[in-house]
C-alpha cells in the first residue's frame, strides 16, 4: 500500500491516557492472530449485534480513532474557511459525515458493552488547516487511509451487523476520497478495486504521529 | 471541550441505541433466501457488471463527452470491464458457471451528455446499494473482500459522476452518512427496463442457473 508521509513526521495525535493509547495500539497485536480468527459469518451474520467479541470491539475502537482524526481535521479546517464555493459545498458534508461516524461508532461500542477509546488530542501543522492546497492534500491522505483501513477489516469482523455498518461507512469514505481527488486534481479512480491495509500497516503509518 | 463532554455531546447527535438500531436493520431484508450460495451472489453481481460495462462501451463510443469528463468515463468503463473479468474468473475458479451477458437496451441514454451521465449516475448508485445488499450472503472471506473492494469503487464512480452533473453535495454526490443496501428484488426492478431477451433478469434464470 501507499505509505503516506503525513505532516513530515510531526506528531498529530496525542492520547489523554496511556490506556487510551494502548486501546488503539492493541490492534497491532491482532495482526499476529488474524489467520486464526474464527469467522462464523454464515451462521450469525443476521443476528443482532449483542454478542460482540473483544476482537470486534477492538476494530470498532480502531475505526473510532481514525474517525476522530478525520472529524477534528475537517471541523477545524472549515472553521478557518479553508475552501469556498462548490468546494465548500462538497467538503461540508464530509465533515458532517465524519462527526456522525464518530457518534455512531462510539455509541455502538457503548451499546455493545465496550469502552469507547478516548478522543485523542490532535496537532495539525501550520498550513493544512488554512491553506487550500495543503488541506486537500492532507484530506486525500486521510480519506485514502480510511478507505484502506475499513477495507482491511472486512474479513476480520466477526459480527454481521458490525460488518454491515463498517461496509456502509466504508462506501461513504470511498465517495469522500474520490471527490477530494476530483477537486484537487488527483485520480479519483486509482484501481478497479479498493486496496486494503492491515491494522498493522495503518498503525505503522499513524504511529509516527502518536505521542503517548 | 473536555473529552467526556465531547463523547457525550457527540452521542446525543445519534444516540448509541439509535445508531445500533440503524446498523441492526442493515441486513434485515436479507432474511429471505435471495441467494443460495456465493456463486449465486457472484452471478448476480456479474449481470450488473455486464450491464454497466456495455453501457459505458456504448456511451463512450457515442462521443458525448470531452476532456477530463471523457477521461473519467473511460476510467469508469475500464473499471466495470475489469469487474466483469474478475468476477467471471472467480466463478470459474469456484467451479461455477458464469451467466452470459444479458441483452441490453439503453433507450435514449445516449441522446446527450446529460442523459448519459444521468443514467450512469443511476447505475452507479444502484451498484453501490446492490453490493451492500448482497454482501451479507457471502460466506467466503476472499469473495467478501473482493465484493467490498468493488463496492467502494462503485461508490467512487457514483460520487464523481454526481459531481460532474452538479448534483447537490448531499443526496447527490453523497448519499448520506452511510450507504444504503437494496435487496435483489429492488435492484432487479430498477435494472429491468434496460434488460432484454432471454438473458434478462425477468426471472431468476440469470442469477440461479
Amino acid at each position: 500500500m501507499r505509505r503516506p508521509e503525513l505532516f513530515h513526521g510531526k506528531p498529530v495525535i496525542a492520547f489523554d491516557t496511556e490506556d487510551s493509547r494502548r486501546n488503539f495500539l492493541r490492534g497491532a497485536a491482532l495482526i499476529g492472530v488474524g489467520g486464526t480468527l474464527a469467522i462464523t459469518r454464515a451462521g450469525d451474520r443476521f443476528a443482532l449485534a449483542q454478542d460482540a467479541s473483544q476482537n470486534d470491539l477492538d476494530i470498532l475502537n480502531y475505526a473510532l480513532t481514525l474517525e476522530y482524526l478525520e472529524a477534528a481535521f475537517y471541523t477545524r479546517a472549515l472553521e478557518n474557511n479553508v475552501v469556498e464555493g462548490r468546494e465548500l459545498e462538497l467538503v461540508t458534508p464530509i465533515r458532517d459525515h465524519e462527526q456522525a461516524h464518530v457518534a455512531a461508532v462510539s455509541g455502538t461500542i457503548s451499546d455493545l458493552g465496550g469502552e469507547p477509546v478516548e478522543r485523542p488530542r490532535f496537532r495539525f501543522p501550520d498550513g493544512v488547516l488554512d491553506n487550500r492546497d495543503a488541506f486537500l492534500e492532507t484530506a486525500s491522505v486521510f480519506e485514502e487511509l480510511g478507505v484502506t483501513a475499513y477495507q482491511g477489516q472486512v474479513t476480520n469482523i466477526e459480527n454481521g451487523d458490525i460488518l454491515a455498518a463498517a461496509a456502509a461507512i466504508a462506501g461513504v469514505e470511498s465517495r469522500h476520497a474520490a471527490i477530494i481527488a476530483q477537486i484537487s486534481g488527483g485520480n479519483p479512480f486509482p484501481a478497479p478495486m479498493e486496496a486494503t491495509a492491515t491494522m498493522d500497516e495503518v498503525l505503522e503509518a499513524a504511529m509516527q504521529f502518536i505521542r503517548s | 471541550m473536555r473529552r467526556r463532554d465531547f463523547v457525550k455531546g457527540a452521542a446525543t447527535v445519534i444516540p448509541g441505541s439509535v445508531a445500533l438500531q440503524m446498523l441492526g436493520t442493515k441486513w434485515a431484508f436479507a432474511q429471505s433466501a435471495d441467494f443460495g450460495n456465493d456463486i449465486d451472489v457472484l452471478n448476480y453481481a456479474l449481470t450488473l457488471e455486464y450491464l454497466e460495462a456495455e453501457f459505458y462501451r456504448q456511451g463512450n463510443e457515442a462521443g458525448l463527452l470531452d476532456g477530463q469528463e471523457a477521461e473519467y468515463l473511460q476510467q469508469v468503463g475500464a473499471d466495470e470491464s475489469a469487474h466483469v473479468d474478475g468476477i467471471t474468473q472467480t466463478i470459474n475458479q469456484l467451479g461455477g458457471m458464469p451467466v452470459e451477458a444479458p441483452g441490453v437496451d439503453f433507450g435514449g441514454a445516449f441522446d446527450s451528455r446529460a442523459t448519459y451521465l444521468e443514467t450512469a449516475f443511476t447505475f452507479e448508485n444502484l451498484g453501490v446499494s446492490a453490493y451492500l445488499g448482497a454482501a451479507g450472503f457471502i460466506k467466503q472471506p476472499a469473495i467478501l473482500q473482493a465484493a467490498a473492494g468493488i463496492f467502494g469503487v462503485e461508490a467512487r464512480h457514483a460520487a464523481v459522476i454526481g459531481n460532474l452533473l452538479g448534483k447537490p453535495a448531499e443526496n447527490g454526490v453523497y448519499m448520506g452518512v452511510t450507504e444504503t443496501p437494496l435487496s435483489k428484488d429492488e435492484v432487479l426492478a430498477a435494472a429491468q427496463p434496460f434488460l432484454t431477451g432471454a438473458a434478462g433478469m425477468g426471472d431468476d434464470a440469470a442469477v440461479t442457473r
